[in-house]
């Protein structure tokens, strides 16, 4: 039983990590907070369900999921964050982006009503099972933890191994001398904004998916979880959101199998407090290049 | 209607205050809500389950915000820029989360009973902490709050107690948003902790930001709009949240530095260095 719940806890932080992922990317490149990121997230889902409805297979959907959230999060880019690029702006960005996310949830619940919408996959693969080691597991978890970890793998090859890596990590390092070897810095932004996004709406269609609903108000708990989650992995650092998610959700599984039930959601926080405390620039952080870069 | 009006608005800029206080020492809070909420609470046990007047219940209240304030604040001001920040959402959410387990205040429920508001009151806070405000801007206090706004390691090696100045206006902002808490849920009769999410206190940090946050009075002038617009888009109807939502996203486009940002002197100098980074930036 405890296993399960560590397992259900490893499947839960890897949507986390996917989510915090993108916030930890955009923190990166741009040193401001995207509160839009966790609206994305949530449309995921229901771009998942149009899809499926307009008669798209799987593999389909989650393909014109990628890409919608991906041009969504151009328009936040373009929206939200173009003209606000100073230093001093990432108040006013945070907001900007907030702002964003209002409007997001309200059409959203326009469009789809404030109920949450049914997924439901063709065939049985929602509720297949395999037995490993004696442990009954459902496949669709699996895969999900197996796509994400994949996913998160992937991103950390293309910013440590390829050009667009090394245009997004000269952005990090500083917008003005990475432009002055004449990279594009607008260009990388959206690049940016195009992959986290497109991250966060294949986590919203992972979660829809395996829960069997989309619902508009999970932008808003995930979302906010993500951020601590960042916090805690330390910010701008890929590898400290992923085993931020994973600790995440295995403490929360943890927590709510102890009985902690709605105080579980409060652990988060607590954790990044703690954490923040004894390493004010979270597990993997360095602060003194944020310093500088400040 | 009017004295809903009245009774918002006041409120609102007290709160607004209350964030701008503690933008005074350089950092944003956005737990100012779940301060609010303590505030409602305290204050509302208090009138209701020991009979204590408003007027005395509401500072106890906020005394005991200042205190939760101090205490939070203490560890969370040594880290810095947008982790603390994210501290404070923590805080935001632990308070509302630990409300409603508390069946001694009524849980998800809410908690009600309180009476006693009137504009009146409000209206008289609002003076006493714009008054407050007021003097303080004309002290020597406001150059020291300056000086660790815009250069944290100047002012230490000034002399100045860095961490000590940011406490102080935590705990004052915290103290402000738990009075105005008080009298809003006196007003109110009943409260949930609903009421007191994370949205609230980001709408509370919007009123400041809209309006301008290099003086005191962009504070107030934000609040006040910003309750009064859904009223105005009412018509709207069922469009509000996304009427509303484009309307900030307009106003931050249109006025970046809020609506009623004077140039001051700070304010120009560092408009400038901002200005002349991203010009570098986009030159380069």
């Amino acid at each position: 039983m405890l296993i399960e719940q560590v397992i259900n806890g490893v499947v839960l932080g890897s949507m986390y990590a996917l989510i915090a992922q993108g916030y930890t990317l955009v923190f990166g490149v741009l040193d401001k907070l995207n509160f839009a990121h966790g609206e994305i997230f949530m449309l995921g889902g229901f771009i998942c369900v149009a899809s499926i409805a307009l008669g798209a297979s799987l593999p389909i959907a989650i393909l014109i999921t990628a890409i919608v959230a991906g041009l969504l999060g151009l328009m936040v880019e373009l929206v939200g964050f173009r003209k606000f690029k100073s230093a001093d702006a990432h108040i006013t960005a945070a907001l900007s982006s907030f702002a964003i996310g209002l409007v997001i949830v309200d059409l959203a619940q326009k469009v789809w009503g404030a109920e949450s919408v049914a997924v439901t996959l063709p065939g049985t693969l929602q509720s297949a099972t395999i037995s490993i080691f004696g442990l009954r597991i459902v496949v669709l978890r699996l895969a999900i933890l197996v796509i994400s970890l994949l996913l998160m793998l992937v991103l950390y090859f293309v910013v440590a191994k390829t050009g667009l890596g090394r245009r997004i990590r000269a952005v990090a390092e500083s917008p003005a001398k990475a432009a002055l070897f004449g990279i594009n810095v607008t260009r990388v932004n959206q690049q940016v904004f195009f992959i986290a996004s497109a991250m966060a709406g294949l986590a919203g269609l992972a979660l829809a998916v395996r829960t069997g609903y989309a619902s508009t108000d999970v932008g808003f708990t995930f979302g906010l979880k993500a951020l601590a989650i960042m916090a805690i992995g330390g910010m701008g650092d890929l590898r400290g959101a992923l085993i931020g998610g994973l600790l995440v959700g295995v403490l929360e599984a943890l927590a709510f199998q102890w009985g902690f039930g709605q105080l579980a959601d409060v652990f988060v926080w607590l954790f990044m407090i703690a954490i923040l405390l004894v390493r004010p620039s979270g597990l993997f952080g360095t602060l003194v290049s944020k310093e500088v870069r400040a | 209607m009017m004295q809903d009006y009245v009774v918002f608005v006041g409120v609102n800029i007290v709160l607004a205050w209350s964030v701008y206080v503690i933008l005074l020492a350089g950092s944003l809070s956005f737990a100012n809500g779940g301060f609010m909420a303590i505030g409602a609470y305290v204050s509302g046990v208090l009138s209701v389950k020991f009979g204590v007047p408003l007027v005395l219940a509401a500072p106890i209240a906020g005394l005991a915000a200042g205190a939760v304030g101090v205490v939070v604040g203490f560890p969370a001001l040594r880290t810095r820029g947008i982790y603390l920040m994210l501290v404070t959402v923590g805080v935001a959410v632990s308070v509302k989360a630990v409300i409603e387990s508390i069946d001694y205040v009524g849980g998800i429920q809410g908690f009600g009973g309180m009476v006693g508001t009137s504009p009146w009151h409000v209206a008289a806070l609002v003076v006493m902490v714009g008054g407050g405000l007021w003097a303080l801007s004309k002290s020597p206090l406001q150059r020291i709050l300056d000086a660790v706004r815009e250069d944290e390691l100047a002012a230490a090696s000034l002399g100045i107690n860095t961490v000590y100045v940011k406490l102080v206006c935590f705990a004052v902002g915290a103290f402000l948003a738990a009075v105005a808490g008080s009298f809003y849920a006196h007003y109110l009769i009943h409260v949930t902790p609903d009421q007191f999410g994370i949205v609230l206190s980001v709408f509370i940090v919007l009123y400041a930001v809209l309006g301008g946050t290099n003086n005191m009075w962009g504070p107030p002038i934000g609040a006040a709009i910003m309750t009064l617009t859904p009223e105005l888009v009412r018509g709207l109807e069922s469009w509000r949240p996304t009427a509303f939502g484009l309307i900030i996203l307009g106003l931050l486009l249109i006025r970046p530095d809020g609506l009623l940002a004077f140039r001051s002197v700070t304010a120009k100098s560092k408009g400038g260095v901002a200005k002349s980074q991203s010009d570098g930036a986009k030159a380069a």
